[in-house]
């Protein structure tokens, strides 16, 4: 509970930009994100994807227990941990509640842990790899690995663009509120006064869409003065772009100990069971 | 030269106008519906899913493909890259999903003045999406849980809690989120956030390139018929028929040995796309010295 209260406090407006900023770029400092974000995506690509078809449980629990260090490494905050394992335990609770309904017994629950187990896996390799990561970093990694030049501006445009939104957004809000009227009574629940919130939000949107058309118009002009279309995806520009981006000593140490654990974990886990 | 032909339809620039635009609204309201909290009345949740209403509106009144792939990268990048909860390859799922939802929505609106129209393609868009994510969480749980059948009573309940999961967000979100406001936005907005991106409104004469080879009544036909056929197969494979049983354990050594090779493959992949990289590296950074 002490959460949902923090996550109160948290939704003012001024607070949400602030926290967008600290999570994009509140830790750069730790050992993964030093590494070359394409040392990241080959990591993730085996542990976000391999848990799926490994079924046994010894090879599993090792490759938990690795995700497990990687978080405390790459110092995740807290609250997005905290979101995680309520809604896997949440899920598995659900399916453990209806299987018993349908007839399961006792020997439903060991399926589903080793199901939750490679569900949080999979989750905390992703959340490990990516809160490491800030967007400058993701968005040369994705270049990198030959996704479009759309994507990566795409990426730093949102970031520039959100404060602004946020607030034409919030303004437009508080018009309709100002001009409207709020239901007398709340209602069984608040349902009166929640539907009447619901409904400026989703209002606040007709006018929001006429001016961002404007604004989108602008930004496309401005790409295409700058010859941006045709940067996008130009070989040259991209290998000036992304001529910072090296495997270092510590990135080939880092992948040669993830491969031999994971071997190792495959030997004793076909051996001993 | 492929530029000047292909003008009549939209060129570079007002795609990306499109793009850009879809995007930034739809991560918007990403963000916002991300923060509210969502209420539940035993098993049923009421909670706002998603605006779907935004990336539909602009859908029918633009070019389809280009709203619909912005809208599913905002959501990506506002929704979670931004807030630190970017999921790797459960995210290109729902790109993958939401996009194609979305498109198939738009190009079944030939008029965006004629509600009906607007209304069916609204909801069969919501549909379309949920269905596929419906299934998706189905199979994470099929491929995920070693020999499904032999645990009892998992593998009703999990089709029973998504299909109840999918009616309730087809209902409610589907219908409060999208389905209406849609049909409030679409004609209020048609002929005049046109001319804001300096293009001409989409008319009735208008045809898709693809539209002209396979109709998008076709493609959600086959969707759903492919869909539809693999629930089916995955029912009878859970057994409710119990004279299956004799086949299934062949069944399931065929299972077992494609999941093999599929890792076999992946892992020969994985050797070859690190060795390339890595050579292909040494090569670059030569190159840029």
């Amino acid at each position: 509970m002490e959460y949902r209260q923090k996550l109160f406090d948290k939704l003012s407006v001024e607070q949400v930009k602030i926290e967008l900023l600290n999570t994009a770029y509140g830790n750069d400092q730790t050992f993964l994100a030093k590494l070359d974000p394409r040392t990241l995506f080959i990591w993730y690509l085996f542990f976000g994807f391999a848990p799926w078809f490994i079924h046994n449980q010894a090879i599993l629990l090792g490759m938990f227990a690795f995700v497990v260090v990687m978080m405390l490494i790459a110092r995740s905050s807290p609250l997005i941990i905290f979101i995680l394992c309520l809604g896997l335990l949440g899920q598995g609770g659900y399916l453990l509640l209806a299987a018993w309904f349908f007839g399961g017994d006792l020997s439903t629950i060991m399926p589903l842990l080793i199901l939750t187990m490679k569900l949080s896996i999979i989750s905390l390799a992703s959340i490990s790899v990516f809160t490491s990561m800030d967007p400058e970093k993701l968005s040369d990694g994705l270049l990198k690995v030959g996704v479009p030049g759309q994507v990566s501006f795409s990426i730093s445009y949102a970031y520039r663009m959100l404060p602004s939104l946020i607030e034409e957004y919030h303004h437009v809000f508080l018009s309709f509120r100002l001009r409207g009227k709020a239901p007398e009574k709340h209602g069984i629940l608040y349902w009166r006064s929640i539907a009447y919130f619901v409904k400026i939000a989703m209002l606040s949107f007709y006018p929001l869409m006429l001016s961002t058309s404007k604004r989108a118009r602008t930004t496309v002009e401005a790409l295409e003065t700058k010859g941006s279309f045709f940067a996008f995806n130009n070989p040259k520009v991209k290998a000036i772009k992304l001529a910072h981006l090296t495997f270092r000593q510590r990135d080939y140490w880092f992948l040669t100990f993830s491969l031999l654990y994971v071997i190792s974990l495959f030997i004793f886990g076909i051996l001993y069971s | 030269m492929s530029q000047i032909q292909e003008r009549y339809v939209l060129t570079s620039s007002q795609k990306m106008m499109v793009f850009i635009l879809s995007m930034s609204l739809y991560g918007l309201s990403n963000m916002i519906t991300e923060l509210v909290p969502s209420a539940y009345l035993g098993p049923i949740e009421f909670s706002i899913e998603y605006f779907a209403f935004i990336p539909l509106t602009l859908c029918m009144l633009f070019h389809p493909l280009y709203a619909a792939v912005g809208a599913a990268l905002g959501e990506v990048i506002f929704g979670e890259i931004m807030l630190g909860q970017f999921g790797g390859f459960g995210e290109l799922e729902k790109f993958i999903s939401f996009s194609l939802a979305m498109y198939i929505a738009g190009s079944l609106v030939k008029d965006p003045r004629n509600r009906k129209q607007v209304g069916i393609a609204a909801i069969t868009g919501v549909i379309i999406h949920q269905f596929i994510s419906m299934m998706v969480d189905i199979g994470k749980v099929w491929i995920g849980v070693e020999e499904l059948e032999a645990v009892p009573g998992l593998a009703e309940s999990i089709v029973v809690i998504e299909g109840f999961a999918f009616l309730n967000d087809v209902l409610f979100s589907g219908i409060l989120f999208a389905l209406l406001p849609t049909l409030y936005l679409v004609p209020r907005l048609y002929g005049k956030i046109e001319p804001l991106l300096g293009m001409k409104p989409r008319d009735n004469t208008m045809k898709f390139s693809t539209g002209e080879i396979v109709t998008p009544r076709l493609i959600v036909g086959g969707i759903v018929l492919a869909l539809l056929s693999f629930f089916f197969e995955f029912l009878s494979e859970t057994d409710f028929n119990v004279e299956w049983e004799a086949d299934f354990g062949e069944n399931f050594m065929w299972v077992s040995i494609g999941v093999s090779a599929v890792i076999a493959i992946l892992t020969v992949i994985l050797m070859v796309t690190r060795k390339g990289k890595n050579t292909k590296e040494g090569m670059d950074e030569r190159k840029v010295q």
